[in-house]
């Protein structure tokens, strides 16, 4: 039967977007890795500016969000979108122009970003041609998947299929209306958006990219291969309802909350904090859902290292989606805000679950698109824990790093005058990015195993011709 | 309680255009929600819903 899935669907464009993922989060993670490294050991900037942190933070943003997340969601969306729905993808061409049309805007991206072409927008620093390029590409994907999901032969459209939808349609606009801008060269332009307004844009973006696109694209994830890799079906389809209509309803008041105590109106902070708590509600709701989808086989995770991956992404999942809310208070922003307790938060969701979501899937989908086991379960066990680990070294050392700095920068003496310079936090903060450089490093061990790992099972593949052979048989009738 | 209406105050005549759009459509996506969950769990809608999260098994066979 494997012979037959071969032929009626397109899953020679899901192969090489999961490949691609796996080399992208190597990639990410290294420069990830270097940057952290930079702030520990400056040295290690050469006094170059093209290698300065700087130029390479939105390279490794980019390259971690865009073109590994990208790439992720992509691939299982193209798979997901064609199992459930019982038709091959609407348009093979425009999916090879998806993946070539990405790959040319991530390349571009490394050929820019270090030369400090840049719109200076955090999570949009592409100049405008790139940003065309950008609506163009993802248009194609959505066009793709929703006309896909048009020609479906089944009567309902599952959940999963919802929240990749909802994701591809929210951000179409929010990447256009945050890429709006006033071109005056090829690589330079500005934003039509000026002052207080471009601030609160920026922010609607920022926070509904991790909103839509690092959340949604990857509960997406979550409702079909969390089911798939446990053998059982959602804990409750009812709850994956509310979930989904919580989430698209609530996420785009929240990104206020990142602007507390500026030239934002004080109202618009403290509904985006209140949205922000609310939001607590359908997340857990989702992170229950996905967990007690293992109930009464819990003993499954002794053993089904992919399934590990998971679950463990979904605690980390529900732990985000309270720091995060907690952190947006006014009283506890007051602390966190501009210190490293918010990369730690970001990390959190973006390593715990965004990362072990997708390498889940990753795994999953390796030996159903290969036709053959994993080449090590072993390494695919290493690696479980060099992520785990590495993440909660990399967070524990953001989290002690940055309540220190809040701590220190609001710090008076008895005559009311600053307790510390700047400088002394700096110094203070220095052994917490040694450390989180090592939780980084970690990681990324983890991710070169992965990547290893992937490739020697595509290599075991071609060596018995076992995808050869699912390709050769006879599509059934 | 004084405090608190003054908090709630609204200059109605001060409202734009922009500002009557959003606050309908924030009032009008609020009452969905409302029947989008009184829908989902609403009793005798149980079985038709959560028969739905059978669908990734109903692939063909791999």
């Amino acid at each position: 039967m494997q012979a037959s899935l071969e032929q009626k669907y397109n899953f020679d464009i899901v192969r090489w977007f999961t490949i691609m993922a796996v080399v992208y989060l190597v990639v990410g993670a290294a420069v990830g890795v270097y940057i952290a490294s930079e702030l520990a050991w400056p040295f290690l900037n050469f006094d170059s500016p093209y290698i300065s942190f700087g130029r390479l933070r939105p390279v490794h943003t980019n390259a971690v969000i865009f073109a590994f997340g990208g790439c992720t969601l992509m691939a299982t969306a193209f798979y997901t979108v064609q199992r459930t729905c019982g038709v091959r993808l609407w348009s093979d061409k425009m999916a090879r122009f998806t993946f070539w049309g990405w790959n040319a805007v991530i390349v571009l991206a490394v050929l820019t970003l270090p030369f400090g072409i840049t719109q200076s927008k955090e999570y949009a620093e592409l100049e405008w041609p790139i940003d065309i390029l950008i609506a163009v590409v993802w248009l194609s994907f959505t066009i793709n998947f929703l006309m896909t999901i048009a020609t479906r032969k089944t009567s309902h459209i599952y959940v999963s299929n919802w929240f990749f939808l909802g994701m591809m349609v929210m951000i179409v606009y929010l990447h256009v209306v945050n890429s709006l801008a006033i071109p005056v060269g090829l690589f330079k332009s500005y934003s039509i958006f000026s002052g207080v307004q471009d601030a609160m844009i920026q922010w609607w973006w920022g926070h509904n990219a991790v909103g839509f696109y690092l959340t949604a694209g990857f509960l997406g994830i979550m409702y079909y291969f969390v089911p798939k890799q446990a053998g059982r079906p959602i804990y409750s389809y009812r709850l994956s309802v509310i979930h989904f209509w919580a989430l698209m309803f609530g996420y785009v008041w929240l990104g206020a909350h990142h602007l507390q105590y500026t030239a934002l109106p004080d109202w618009t902070g403290s509904l985006g904090a209140a949205v922000s708590i609310a939001m607590i509600i359908p997340s857990w709701g989702g992170a229950v859902n996905g967990m007690m989808t293992l109930s009464g086989a819990w003993d499954r995770l002794r053993t089904d290292y992919v399934l590990r991956f998971l679950i463990i992404a979904l605690a980390f999942y529900a732990m985000s989606t309270f720091e995060g809310p907690v952190m947006s208070l006014k009283t506890v922003n007051a602390l966190s805000h501009y210190t490293d307790w918010t990369i730690g938060h970001v990390h959190s969701g973006a390593l715990g679950w965004v990362a072990g979501i997708s390498i889940g899937a990753i795994y999953h989908l390796m030996t159903r698109l290969y036709h053959t086991e994993m080449f090590s379960e072993r390494l695919i066990n290493f690696h479980f824990w060099t992520a785990t680990i590495g993440t909660v070294i990399y967070i524990v050392a953001m989290w002690v790093s940055g309540i220190m700095q809040g701590l220190m920068w609001r710090a008076y003496d008895e005559y009311g005058t600053l307790a510390y310079t700047f400088v002394e936090s700096v110094d203070a903060m220095h052994p917490y990015y040694a450390m989180r450089a090592i939780g980084g490093m970690i990681f990324l061990l983890g991710a070169v195993v992965m990547l290893f790992n992937v490739l020697m099972t595509v290599r075991k593949s071609v060596t018995s011709g076992s995808l050869d052979k699912a390709r050769a048989v006879p599509a059934a009738a | 309680m004084n405090s608190l209406l003054e908090y709630f105050e609204t200059d109605w005549q001060a409202m734009t255009v922009n500002d009557w759009v959003g606050t309908i459509l924030t009032v009008v996506i609020f009452l969905l929600m409302i029947v989008a969950y009184f829908q989902v769990f609403r009793p005798k809608n149980r079985e038709r819903l959560e028969a739905k999260k059978h669908i990734p098994f109903d692939e063909d066979n791999e």
